[in-house]
Parts: C-alpha cells; sequence; structure tokens
C-alpha cells in the first residue's frame, strides 16, 4: 500500500476511535450531542435553562398551548428537526408521520413551507396512518430504522392512549438507535400539564408577536422573524437538576440564515409611529439591532416603548 | 327453477334436472308450467349474484392453472397446456374437477380438447369427455360429428334455418361442400367449424394475466394453523428466491394466493419499493399485511374456513437485479453506510407499506407550476426511490417564509373586513374566532393557468348560465394571497378569490395556509 494511503487509513481509524472514546459505545456516526451550549443556538435563553442541551436517543415532546398555536408548534418542531440534522449524515432521511386526524385539522405538511428551516423536502418520507395504533407503531418502526435522521410524530387521536407504556416503548426505541424522536402532540393542546409520560423533554409552545417590520406606506407593518413562546414543561436530567422559572414563557426567534434559534426582547404590542426612519433589513437582524430597537420605536412620539426600553436595559 | 321477467310475463329462466326431466324447459311461461305441475317452487333469478359466483369459482379454479376464464353465462374456460401431468393425466384432472365441484354443491361436467371450441361442445353435448391432444383430424371428426349443431355456439336463428333445410349435426356440414352453405347462411357457419376442427386458432382471455414467476405447493391435509402457513410460504419464498436468482431478477410484486378447500381463494399482495429476493425479507413483508388484516378481523385474518390445501407464490413485477456490490477503498465506511442507509430507509418503506397501505408513505416531488396546491406532488415512496432535490439553491429569499408550512387540503371560506377593491384584509373571522391583524404583507397575485384550456363542461355550464350554488366547479379565479399576524403572533396565509369589479360577484375569502 503506498504511503498516502496508509496515512489515510490511519487518520481515518484514529478518528473512528476517537469516536468510539467519546461515545463509549459502537455506536453509528450520529449519535453525539450538541456541542455545549449551542443546542438551540449560541447562548440562548433556552440554552441557559437547558444546560445539558438536547440529548439525540431520546423522545422530546412539543404540545401547543393553544389550539390556534398548532402550527407554531409544527414550527418550534421542524427547528428542532432542523438542529438535529445539522448534525446527522447528509442523506438521512426526515420521517414525518401525520395521523389522518392532525392532517384534517391543522392542515397537511407543505414541501416548500420547509425552506425556511432549511430542509430539503426531497429528504421528507412522509406516513399518514389512520388510526391511534398504527400511528405508534409506524413512528416505532421509524425510529428503529438507520436511515432515519430525525422522526417527527404527529398524534392526534392517539393522545389519550399516550401514556407511560407507549412512551417508554418509543423512548426505548430512540436510545437503540440514538436517533431524536420529536413527538408533536397535536390534539393536547393546552393540556401539557396533565400529560404524564416518560419523554426527556417536554415543551410547550405558543405564538409570539414578531419583531414588526417596516412597510412602505402601507397602514399595516409587515410581520419579520418567525418567533415563538417556549415553556420548558420537563427536562429529565438527573435528580439535581430542577427547572427555573417552570411556567414562564421564553420568547426565541429563528434565524433561517443561521438556522439557529436566537434571543427575542419580547416588546409588547408596539404604538404605530409614523415618523419612523427607514431601515435597511440587515441593519435590522444584525446583532446590535435588537438591543437599539428600543430607540427605534421611541423615535417619535413613542413615551411608553422609550420607558420599556429603559426598563430592560436596566434589568439586563 | 328461476324464473324472470322477461317482457311482460314470467318466464322460466333455468331449470334443474328433475324439471328438465318432467319436461319442462326453459323460455317458457310460468303459468304453463304450473298449470302442468301445480307444486313446483320458482325463484327469482338473480343474474347478478349468479356472476359474482361464477367469477369467484373461476378464480378458485386457478389451483389448477394460472390462465382461467369466464365463460358466461354458466361455464369457465381453463387453459391447462403442458400443465395435466401434474394432476396425472387428463382423466385424472377432469375426474378431480368434477368432484371438486360436487363436493361444493355444483353440477358440473368437464371436458379437455385441444381447442376452446371442441372443450365446449364436447362439455356440453359430447359423450366422451376427452379428446386427446395428438388425435388426427380424422379421428376429431369422428369424435365430434355425432353432436348436434347447438354445440357450434350458433344463434337460435341460424339454428332454425338449418334446422328447415335438415341440417341437424355437424357431420351433415362437414360432409357437404362449402360454397352452397356460405351462400346461403354466411360465412359465421364455416368459421366457427374451423374453430371447432383447430383448423384456425381462437385464444381465450384470462381474467388475469399469467404471472412470471410461480410456485406452489400441495398439501394431502389441509392446513389450518398460522404457523405451518407461514413456514409453507418461507419455503415456497426460498425456491422462489433461487428462481430469481438463476435469472438474475427480483421481484417488484408477489402474490401469495391461498386456495381454499371449499371453494373460496385468499390473496395476498405486496409492493416492494427495490426489487427483492431474499426470503427472510419477503416473509417479513407478507407478515406485516396478515397483521394489518388482523387488526380489522380479529379471529380469522386468513379467512381459514377448513383450510387451505394449496399456496402458490407468484411473482407479478419483476425488475432485473445485481448482485449487492460492496464497496473496497480507503472510504469504505462512508461507501457502506450509504449504501446500507439506503437499503434500510427502502426497508422501512417497503415495512410501513405493506401494513398502512402503499399510497400512505409518500414523499415529494415538485412541479413546474406557481399553483400552490400543486407545486409539490405527494407520489408513494415504494415508486420513487430517487428523486432529485426540490430547491437546488439555499434559502435566498431572505429570510421571510414565502410559502406556509401548513396547508389545508380544502380552503376555509372565512369572512373578513378588507378595504375595496384590493386592500389588504383588517379583521378577518375563522372557525369562529374574530382575528385582528397587526401585521400583514401582500397581496402575491395567483392567477390560474391561462394556456389551459377550460375543461368543456364548465364551458357549457357557464355559457347556460349556470344557477348559483350548483355543484360544478366554477372556472379558477385569479387569487391575491396575504401573510397575515394577528395580535396574539399567530401567523396566517389566507387569500382573497377572484378580483373586485362592478359585474363580478363579491369576491369571497379563504384560509388556506399557516406559518410557524
Amino acid at each position: 500500500m503506498s504511503p498516502g494511503g496508509r496515512a489515510a487509513e490511519l487518520s481515518f481509524l484514529r478518528a473512528r476511535i476517537a469516536r468510539i472514546a467519546a461515545d463509549g459505545t459502537l455506536a453509528p456516526r450520529f449519535g453525539g450531542v450538541f456541542p455545549r451550549g449551542q443546542a438551540f443556538g449560541v447562548a440562548t435563553i433556552l440554552d441557559k435553562i437547558l444546560p445539558q442541551g438536547l440529548a439525540a436517543g431520546a423522545l422530546h415532546e412539543i404540545v401547543a398551548a393553544r389550539p390556534h398555536d398548532a402550527a407554531a408548534a409544527t414550527g418550534f418542531t421542524l427547528a428542532l428537526a432542523a438542529r438535529f440534522l445539522g448534525e446527522a449524515p447528509a442523506r438521512s432521511a426526515l420521517i414525518w408521520i401525520v395521523e389522518a386526524m392532525a392532517g384534517r385539522e391543522t392542515g397537511e405538511p407543505y414541501g416548500p413551507g420547509l425552506r425556511l428551516y432549511g430542509l430539503d423536502p426531497a429528504r421528507l418520507v412522509l406516513v399518514h396512518p389512520q388510526t391511534p395504533q398504527e400511528t405508534f407503531w409506524a413512528i416505532e418502526e421509524a425510529l428503529k430504522c438507520r436511515a432515519a435522521g430525525v422522526v417527527v410524530g404527529e398524534i392526534w387521536r392517539a393522545a389519550k392512549a399516550y401514556d407511560l407504556t407507549a412512551s417508554r416503548r418509543l423512548l426505548l426505541a430512540a436510545q437503540k438507535q440514538r436517533r431524536p424522536g420529536l413527538l408533536l402532540a397535536a390534539g393536547l393542546a393546552g393540556h401539557a400539564g396533565e400529560l404524564s409520560s416518560g419523554a426527556t423533554t417536554r415543551f410547550e409552545v405558543r405564538g409570539a408577536l414578531s419583531p414588526h417590520l417596516p412597510s412602505a406606506g402601507a397602514r399595516l407593518p409587515l410581520p419579520g422573524l418567525t418567533a415563538f413562546a417556549v415553556r420548558i414543561a420537563k427536562a429529565r436530567a438527573g435528580p439535581a437538576f430542577a427547572i427555573p422559572d417552570k411556567d414562564m414563557f421564553w420568547p426565541v426567534l429563528w434565524d433561517p440564515a443561521k438556522a439557529s434559534f436566537r434571543d427575542a426582547i419580547s416588546l409588547p404590542q408596539p404604538a404605530f409611529s409614523r415618523h419612523r426612519p427607514p431601515v435597511a433589513q440587515d441593519a435590522l437582524l444584525a446583532e446590535e439591532a435588537l438591543l437599539i430597537r428600543p430607540r427605534i420605536w421611541s423615535a417619535g412620539d413613542d413615551r411608553q416603548g422609550e420607558e420599556h426600553a429603559k426598563a430592560r436595559r436596566g434589568r439586563s | 327453477m328461476t324464473i324472470a321477467k322477461v317482457k311482460s310475463t314470467q318466464r322460466l329462466v333455468a331449470v334443474d334436472r328433475e324439471a328438465a326431466g318432467l319436461g319442462l324447459k326453459a323460455g317458457q311461461t310460468l303459468a304453463d308450467a304450473r298449470a302442468m305441475y301445480p307444486g313446483l317452487c320458482a325463484e327469482a333469478a338473480d343474474p347478478r349474484g349468479e356472476a359474482a359466483t361464477l367469477a369467484e369459482l373461476a378464480d378458485w379454479c386457478r389451483r389448477f392453472t394460472p390462465l382461467a376464464a369466464l365463460d358466461a353465462p354458466n361455464g369457465i374456460m381453463l387453459d391447462v397446456t403442458g400443465a395435466t401431468h401434474l394432476f396425472g393425466g387428463e382423466e385424472k384432472l377432469v375426474g378431480e374437477i368434477a368432484t371438486r365441484l360436487a363436493a361444493q354443491g355444483f353440477w358440473a361436467q368437464a371436458a379437455i380438447a385441444a381447442t376452446p371450441e371442441a372443450a365446449w361442445a364436447l362439455a356440453r353435448f359430447g359423450k366422451t369427455r376427452i379428446a386427446a391432444a395428438d388425435l388426427t383430424e380424422a379421428a376429431l371428426v369422428r369424435l365430434l360429428g355425432p353432436l348436434p349443431l347447438a354445440a357450434l355456439r350458433l344463434d337460435a336463428a341460424l339454428l332454425g334455418g338449418l334446422a328447415q333445410a335438415g341440417l341437424r349435426r355437424i357431420d351433415d356440414i362437414l360432409l357437404r361442400p362449402r360454397a352452397p352453405l356460405t351462400a346461403r347462411f354466411g360465412p359465421h357457419l364455416h368459421a366457427r367449424l374451423d374453430a371447432l376442427l383447430g383448423r384456425s386458432k381462437t385464444p381465450i382471455s384470462p381474467r388475469f394475466e399469467a404471472p412470471a414467476y410461480i410456485v406452489e405447493q400441495r398439501f394431502a391435509e389441509p392446513l389450518m394453523r398460522r404457523e405451518p402457513i407461514e413456514a409453507s410460504l418461507l419455503a415456497l419464498a426460498e425456491d422462489l428466491g433461487k428462481l430469481l436468482t438463476r435469472h438474475g431478477e427480483g421481484a417488484r410484486r408477489l402474490e401469495a394466493s391461498l386456495f381454499r378447500c371449499d371453494g373460496k381463494v385468499h390473496h395476498i399482495e405486496i409492493g416492494t419499493s427495490r426489487p427483492l429476493r431474499d426470503p427472510a425479507l419477503i416473509l417479513r413483508l407478507f407478515r406485516e399485511k396478515i397483521e394489518a388484516a388482523s387488526a380489522l378481523n380479529e379471529d380469522d385474518p386468513l379467512e381459514r374456513g377448513y383450510g387451505f390445501d394449496v399456496i402458490r407464490l407468484a411473482v407479478l413485477a419483476a425488475e432485473p437485479q445485481d448482485q449487492d456490490q460492496i464497496a473496497w477503498d480507503v472510504a469504505w465506511d462512508a461507501a457502506w453506510d450509504d449504501g446500507f442507509e439506503a437499503a434500510d430507509l427502502a426497508k422501512l418503506i417497503d415495512r410501513l407499506g405493506a401494513r398502512l397501505g402503499l399510497r400512505r408513505v409518500t414523499r415529494l416531488r415538485a412541479h413546474e407550476t406557481h399553483v400552490p396546491e400543486f407545486a409539490v406532488a405527494a407520489i408513494p415512496a415504494a415508486y420513487a426511490p430517487k428523486l432529485p432535490a426540490l430547491f437546488v439553491d439555499p434559502p435566498t429569499d431572505g429570510v421571510l417564509p414565502a410559502r406556509p408550512l401548513r396547508l389545508l387540503q380544502r380552503p376555509e371560506p372565512i369572512e373578513t373586513l378588507a378595504e375595496v377593491p384590493d386592500g389588504p384584509p383588517l379583521q378577518f373571522r375563522w372557525r369562529r374566532v374574530l382575528h385582528h391583524v397587526v401585521a400583514i404583507e401582500g397581496p402575491e397575485r395567483i392567477a390560474p393557468e391561462w394556456w389551459r384550456e377550460e375543461a368543456d363542461f364548465i364551458k357549457s355550464e357557464r355559457d347556460a348560465g349556470g344557477k348559483p350554488g350548483s355543484t360544478f366547479p366554477h372556472p379558477a379565479l385569479t387569487r391575491d394571497y396575504f401573510r397575515a399576524e394577528n395580535a396574539e403572533g399567530q401567523r396566517f396565509w389566507l387569500y382573497r378569490e377572484g378580483l373586485f369589479s362592478p359585474q363580478a360577484p363579491r369576491p369571497r375569502w379563504f384560509m388556506h395556509g399557516f406559518f410557524a
């Protein structure tokens, strides 16, 4: 064998051994957790609350806060799926299992809408079971498949049958292959508090006002970056861990350019000021803009906005 | 016997053997028959039920040969070319058919001949039932000669004409010169005669195509329990695998036919996304199908009845399949994983499709159209192993979403408050909840594809002035899409259908999709 070839082989074997040492098991390539503190983005508020990040071989539940927030819950789920798929092999598939009732009530998944999360719809495999038993079986089968990058399961009527045993089965399947399972409990809007299951993490999501962008001449502003308000209802990380501020909904924005979350300073509904100076869109999205934005709102006769901004600056 | 109303009188349609022995015939009026024998029992004729029973019987007769055709109204034609030795000879085959059908309660007559017409004639009118395949024409003529002319399947008028001319048997026609008969009775007569004697070939049209590969197993005692049935399916799958390997092909669609001994057949069909010949995987897919069936029918998913005595595995569609290659180079780990991952995904799709139905596992493909509903089409994943990426470029339309994440199958009508003629909505009521709009983007105008012609029925309906509320689809109108955000932070994709004009009716608003 040529010396160049041998060196390449050696480096390959070294990388493999390092991986085995890090994981502790002879697991396939994908299975590591995110780098420390970067599960949701770079040091966002959610990262600070969940320092252990999001585990790959685990079951994460997402529940909507109100029935109309089903789309927001879906968006958050897909954002998490995009984060996981960023760490997965290049051609792994995203398997989305939609129970028939969920598709009828909240709409079917639409391919072009995945573009916001940087996902190519050609990687998507959609499964449409009809009954709750079929849904659970399909989610379990998908979790056992090696080629699946992320499995998103949407349950509606199955929400009644979703208890400790069912969730334990799914959790075991996810742990065995080290695949993340994201369970979107679409039929349980508003009942996140009553759910008891074996999932690792549980999020409750509601829609939040996006940071509005000025529109040229129209009466109403443009909606801006996608915004969510997320409450972490449950996070398993050892006996000594307790979620600070369990009832608080934390606002986050999804930044498609970086495919990560970022913090949002939640503003109350701004009073419309007609004397707003025109600001370029990229300036708005720069990190500093989020801090100087309170000043923009007060650039007219907006006292309330200015006071809010002052209070926030004093707090942070 | 059965009766039916023909031309406003009740007539007899079919009579059984005893009634025929008493002198009753089909076509007689019921009144006459009742006058002769007051105590006869008659049932209403059920042509559809009879056709269904005949179809089921033809299906079951496929245990003898896959090529079975219906011979309405009361016959079945089987093509047993080359298969008679499996049953121990022609006589034994005819005997077996007759006994099995008699065991099911049918009175049947079976005959074998070299042509379908000869078999038809012998079955209905002949005394001997077997016309061996290697008979010379002279011997065939001797066999078929004494049969009456009705054995040629001629219509009643022609038969009447021939009877008037004194021609009653096939012999009479054969011995006479052709030209005068053709001149008087038409060419049909001799065409039938040629077909009967094998001078011209007429194929039968079987109900189902003959499959490419078949393996089957017959049991002396019928199988009832599931384990032996699955074991025999596995053995058959192994044989099939060897057969497929020899021809270098893999199966895409497989059908397992389980023939019951009492006249019913149970079929299980599976489809795969890649050519398959591994027996364990084939059995696994069949098991998933059986599990799905047992969810519907707890006790007897296979409808065993008294047991199966023939099990057949047939390949309905096959594709060339090479031996799996293994790449050996430095990056062997990547190639290994890639190849196996693709195979794993295909196996998952097959399993999900076997249990849920192949149409319920789909992948998306882009279409060249700006109409949002048809921009992506879902195609069954089993038939789409390699799809190109939908979006070649990374998302470059800024950081704001252009299309919603979820799309309602049917847009739901909403009530809005908006400026005319084309202002954005200021508030709207959807599913009985009022939403106030605080931010809006739009309008995005999507017009129907003018290069497509309207369907004729839509055009004619419109020209005739369709009634309001008619169920005909009205022609597609231009849509103005808006992305609206309400005070709660929920974002919707709604549209106004139709442009506002003094002549046109008021445009309607619909909710189509949701953003995250």
